[in-house]
């Protein structure tokens, strides 16, 4: 909302600078988010005037002037206008200046003849219509003045974020009131006195409301013999000031009082009514509307409407309708000021994306007994720009006249809520100036009546704040509290994957050289297609900001998979990267349709190692994935897990299940080519995910205990296998364990050859011996070897080499 | 005058040193040493055999070549140390010599954590230093606990201040962590006191708004809570996070589930406050006005208590809210917002620096 600091001084004294009003507004919760000049762009401009004028020798209607724009030297500029005579005062726009158009005035030759600067029309100033010619200037301001003092149109805008619970701050008399209460000012409410004739209004028009709860007031003035013009210049300069366009006389005084009052103002042209008649009601069924911007719009029976004795005129509180609006040839008015119910109107006007600056302040709340002087204020002003007589007293219905909320205030609450010294005395002139009655009672129970253009104040609190705001926020004591512990609900198992179990993730994520990635939770059902995932499982947004964010992922891929994408096509390609994040899946069953996971994502693409020298060049594979993954689960005590090869995963090919007994943990594996392809991979790409609500729920169960070890010398023995290619290690490694032999401490896969002919592959295991008590003789390890050896090639289809 | 078999045993020992002294003088590599080592002086080695055969000598001639064995025995014992050490020398001198500091040194993989989550990490560590909980919420919410329970009826301007991501008429994609609020508080009874970081959506896109950003609610109730505690509790906060001579200001402000509500402002952490970059130019991040806006809070609104049954009048609270980018951005001096989510690695790999919380 913006603030013209001159109109303002118009209904309260205030004389202090600019920049504490603008603190003082911002402190009492009327925030000051920018402050502007206004016409800042006619800054450079200057009042000339024309010393002599003759005709260019080249052109006929071109015309040479010399303009005194108060310095040494006359300026001679060439002018297109037919209107430019010598004596007269003009606006000059200096050669180095731009106009608001954005073209750059300069110094330069018209056919032939030096020309420095531009004589201006208003329209080239955006300050009119006009354009047959030059404007001229009454007022006789010395040359070289800057043309904004010429014309007083100097005035600091403030731009105040208004919150929307003060609807009654959207207008100038609504802030002055504000500046009044705080600065203890008097407040000068708008000139309303009006000379009235014969007939009463009622004579005109008949006035009826169906349902006071949708139109608690509706009241009319009727103007007739109404000459529509242009606006005067003050009322013209102060709309454009306030952001506003100047339409016609009729319209501009509607929006100034609106600008001024904050109450919404409509005018009929009262000719055009059939009846003529007003009445407020609902349509009976859906059908077609015009408003005044051309647009035709579908109703809905919720809506409210303006109907004259036939039709619907216009949707009430926000847009007057196309057939009965007022125009130049319009002669007589039908004036309304009317309070509507918040919700219906914002209801229409979301409904239809239709919102006005009349809507907007509806939906906030008006002021019921404003909306009086509102509308008297508008009369005064329409007789006073159009030379119309406004006829006797109010066509009116008020189904619901305004009742004064009684609220319970106890002072004392008040300073232990706020921790402020606010006596008794200053709580009550607060109240008292912010418009409020205040009736002290016993024990210090008062009873507080509000005034009519607060619809923010119900109940003690909303009082207690405000006692708040004048006595200052900044005020504030700073206390830091001690925070009581309760012991209900200590101990609870929480579902999901605890903050600080997520640290711990993230933690030990750092710690394997993975860099952190943060994506948006929704991608494309495009890219969910893409790497194949279900359909019917998936949670898309009913009202998506573009298709590229439409769906929940249901796993971390698409997001990582994206990260991956981008840094590829920004030339970094070698990524180990990991994300912690909640993925998505529909759930009818629970509140939210959503089963969210806290899922860990890892992604490997490109060298495992920095290529710094000395690099090795070789890319991160599977078993760089797994260690990873199997480090995870030794820091957290967990295992031994199972990865079980999957031919059935939507995107990863090969894939491998990674389990822990009967839970699932996630899944590991490559990429499948297809879908790689689409996210521009320039090597494998490695993928796990791992569900963590999961893993912090096995984590839980674990006891870390310290087991004891032999402090006796271990004996090393190797020993190759010859074996098929389908022979998983998976299952050497259970055999191994099933023989059970009683020294072997440990073993380890030392390496796996495959000779240049067959399938076979030799795998070389280096057993580990020891005794927890004595050191081992070659001959009982041998023995245990030999024995190990034998059960391999008994149970396994392997041979010696 | 010695005996013949004392003179042959002599010769023969002082062969063997002429023999070890000639294969030593040329000796290179370790690997040389060691066999020169085994042929001479081990159990098994020439000098060994040689002083073997002192026992077959008269035993009139064993004193003196007992002597003279021992001798020569140590003489090339010691000769070989001093050989071995020289060696062990010359190989530390080429070692050396190939020593080049200035090499760059083998890169360990280096992990990084992503900025959002450092700050909010910082932030909850912060209050649980306090005394705070840390609590996590789903982040597909019900209207009931992002909007009716926090006192923002349905058809009301203040669903104006967050636009809403719909998954259907009454799911929605939360806008703010403040649900944590009614969900801890269903769960507890007071006094309680939690923080809730998470992230949050909003169907608003452009230079300084993201779909999804991440927010910390913060909130506590317990009896007598008043104005000066939410302050205080905010203050020591942000002169933690940011640094001890920051200025915090407090503002009315409106939020639907806080009453009164308000807005603070830390004085702008780029410029320290005084509007005009060191250069002279207008602070950008303020834009003049030497205050940033960081946070909402409020005491707990009376209507969110009764949602969850807490008497009003026994109970007080307050609660906050802050955007854990627009922190990172105050405190990095990062400018766009969607650095965040673009997760380009020269970005990640700047937040490597940042110290354990």
């Amino acid at each position: 909302m913006y603030l013209s600091l001159n109109w303002l001084l118009e209904f309260t004294p205030y004389s202090g600078s600019v920049d504490e009003l603008s603190h003082a507004l911002t402190m009492l919760g009327l925030e000051v988010e920018e402050e502007l000049e206004a016409f800042q762009s006619l800054r450079d401009f200057r009042v000339g005037r024309v010393l002599a004028c003759r005709r260019h020798p080249n052109a006929d209607n071109l015309t040479l002037c010399q303009v005194d724009l108060g310095g040494e030297q006359p300026a001679d500029i060439v002018c297109g206008a037919p209107n430019v005579a010598a004596g007269l005062s003009v606006p000059v726009a200096p050669p180095g200046t731009e106009l608001p158009s954005g073209t750059r005035v300069k110094k330069t030759k018209i056919r032939g003849q030096p020309s420095e600067g531009m004589i201006l029309s208003e329209k080239e100033l955006g300050l009119g219509e006009d354009e047959s010619g030059i404007m001229i200037l009454e007022d006789q301001a010395s040359p070289g003045t800057p043309l904004r003092e010429a014309l007083g149109l100097a005035d600091r805008i403030f731009d105040i974020g208004i919150t929307p619970n003060r609807g009654d701050c959207l207008s100038i008399l609504g802030i002055a009131r504000e500046v009044a209460a705080c600065y203890g000012l008097p407040l000068t409410m708008p000139r309303t006195e009006l000379q009235e004739i014969p007939p009463v209004c009622t004579e005109r028009v008949d006035v009826s409301v169906d349902d006071g709860g949708l139109c608690p007031l509706y009241q009319a003035k009727v103007a007739e013999g109404v000459s529509i013009g242009t606006s005067p210049a003050w009322l013209r300069y102060r709309l454009l000031a306030m952001g506003q366009r100047p339409i016609n006389s009729v319209v501009d005084v509607t929006n100034y009082v609106m600008l001024e009052t904050g109450q919404p103002l409509h005018a009929f042209d009262l000719d055009r009514l059939a009846g003529p008649a007003i009445r407020v009601a609902r349509p009976q069924s859906e059908r077609e509307f015009t408003t005044l911007d051309g647009h035709t719009r579908q109703l809905s029976p919720d809506d409210l409407l303006i109907w004259d004795a036939e039709r619907p005129i216009a949707l009430a509180g926000i847009m007057g309708g196309l057939d009965t609006e007022v125009g130049p040839g319009s002669s007589r008015l039908l004036l309304e000021s009317a309070v509507f119910d918040p919700t219906t109107i914002r209801k229409t006007a979301r409904r239809l994306g239709l919102s006005s600056e009349s809507s907007y302040r509806f939906e906030r709340g008006v002021d019921q007994i404003g909306s009086g002087l509102a509308l008297y204020r508008a009369a005064h002003l329409i007789r006073r720009l159009t030379g119309a007589e406004v006829l006797q007293g109010v066509a009116r219905s008020a189904p619901a006249p305004w009742q004064p909320r009684r609220i319970a205030f106890r002072p004392e609450r008040a300073r232990g809520l706020l921790a402020l010294e606010a006596t008794d005395e200053f709580c009550r002139a607060t109240l008292q100036g912010l418009g409020c009655g205040v009736e002290p009672g016993e024990n210090g129970d008062w009873t507080v009546t509000t005034p009519s253009h607060r619809h923010d104040l119900f109940r003690e609190v909303d009082l207690i704040e405000e006692v708040a705001r004048v006595y200052g926020f900044e005020n504030t004591p700073e206390e830091l509290p001690r925070v009581a512990k309760s012991l209900h609900g200590e101990g609870k198992i929480p579902e999901k994957a605890d903050d600080a179990f997520q640290k711990t993730v993230r933690h030990w994520a750092k710690g394997m050289g993975l860099q952190e990635v943060m994506n948006y939770s929704f991608v494309s059902s495009a890219d969910l297609d893409a790497l194949n995932l279900p359909r019917d499982s998936r949670l898309e947004l009913a009202n998506p900001l573009t298709s590229e964010q439409d769906t929940l992922r249901p796993v971390l891929a698409p997001g990582l998979l994206l990260s991956l994408r981008l840094n590829v096509d920004r030339n970094s390609e070698d990524l180990h990267l990991f994300e912690v994040a909640r993925a998505f899946q529909l759930d009818r069953s629970l509140e939210t349709t959503s089963r969210e996971t806290t899922l860990l994502g890892i992604a490997l693409h490109g060298s495992r190692n920095p290529r710094n020298w000395p690099w090795s060049g070789e890319t991160a594979d599977f078993l760089d994935l797994k260690g990873i993954v199997q480090n995870l689960l030794s820091t957290l005590h967990l295992g031994p897990e199972d990865w079980v090869e999957q031919t059935e995963h939507p995107y990863l090919d090969p894939c491998a299940a990674i389990r822990i007994g009967q839970e699932h943990l996630g899944y590991a594996g490559e990429l499948s080519a297809e879908a790689a392809r689409g996210y521009d991979a320039r090597h494998h790409v490695w993928l796990a995910e791992l569900d963590l609500d999961r893993l912090q729920t096995l984590a839980r169960s674990v006891d870390a205990t310290y087991a004891p070890w032999s402090r006796y010398p271990p004996v090393f023995r190797d020993m190759t296998l010859v074996a098929g290619p389908d022979l998983a290690f998976e299952k050497i490694r259970r055999q191994i364990e099933a023989a059970r032999s009683p020294l072997l401490n440990d073993f380890m896969l030392l390496d796996i050859y495959q000779p240049r002919k067959g399938d076979n592959r030799n795998i070389t295991l280096r057993m580990v011996y020891r005794h927890p008590e004595k050191t081992l003789l070659a001959e009982e390890v041998d023995s245990e070897h030999g024995e190990l050896g034998s059960h391999l090639l008994r149970t396994l289809p392997v041979r010696f080499p | 005058m010695a005996s013949s078999a004392l003179q042959a045993f002599l010769d023969k020992l002082q062969q063997l040193e002429s023999a070890f002294e000639a294969a030593v003088e040329e000796v290179e590599d370790p690997e040389e040493l060691e066999s020169i080592r085994v042929t001479y002086l081990s159990r098994r080695g020439s000098l060994v055999q040689c002083l073997s055969q002192l026992k077959d000598l008269p035993d009139e001639d064993r004193p003196e070549a007992g002597k003279t064995a021992n001798r020569i025995k140590q003489r090339l014992q010691d000769r070989f140390a001093r050989i071995q050490e020289e060696l062990q020398q010359k190989r530390d001198r080429a070692r050396r010599q190939d020593f080049d500091p200035t090499l760059p040194g083998r890169s360990p993989r280096t992990g990084t954590l992503h900025p959002v989550t450092l700050v909010s990490d910082e932030i909850c560590s912060i209050f649980r230093s306090l005394g705070y909980e840390v609590v996590l919420g789903p982040e597909v919410e019900t209207d009931f606990y992002n909007f009716e329970a926090l006192n923002i009826p349905q058809d009301h301007p203040a669903r104006d201040m967050q636009d809403t991501l719909y998954l259907s008429d009454s799911i929605v994609l939360r806008t703010h962590t403040s649900p944590l609020q009614i969900r801890t508080m269903q769960e507890q009874s007071p006094p309680l006191a939690a923080v809730a970081p998470g992230k949050v959506y909003r169907r608003d896109a452009d230079l300084t708004h993201s779909p999804m950003f991440n927010q910390i609610e913060g909130f506590l109730v317990d009896r007598r809570v008043s104005m000066a505690d939410l302050r205080g509790t905010l203050a020591h906060f942000l002169r933690r996070i940011f640094s001890r001579d920051i200025q915090v200001r407090f503002r009315p402000s409106f939020f639907p589930f806080t009453e009164p509500s308000a807005e603070v402002d830390i004085s702008c952490v780029i410029c320290s406050g005084k509007g005009f970059s060191q250069d002279g130019s207008p602070c950008r991040v303020c834009k003049q006005t030497g205050f940033v806006e960081i946070l909402g809070c409020g005491m707990i609104d009376p209507e969110v208590f009764k949602a969850v049954d807490y008497d009003p009048e026994e109970y007080s609270g307050f609660a906050f809210g802050l955007g854990v980018e627009r922190v990172a951005m105050l405190k990095h001096g990062i400018d766009d917002l969607r650095l965040f989510f673009d997760n380009d690695l020269p970005f990640l790999d700047q937040f490597r620096f940042y110290p354990a919380t």
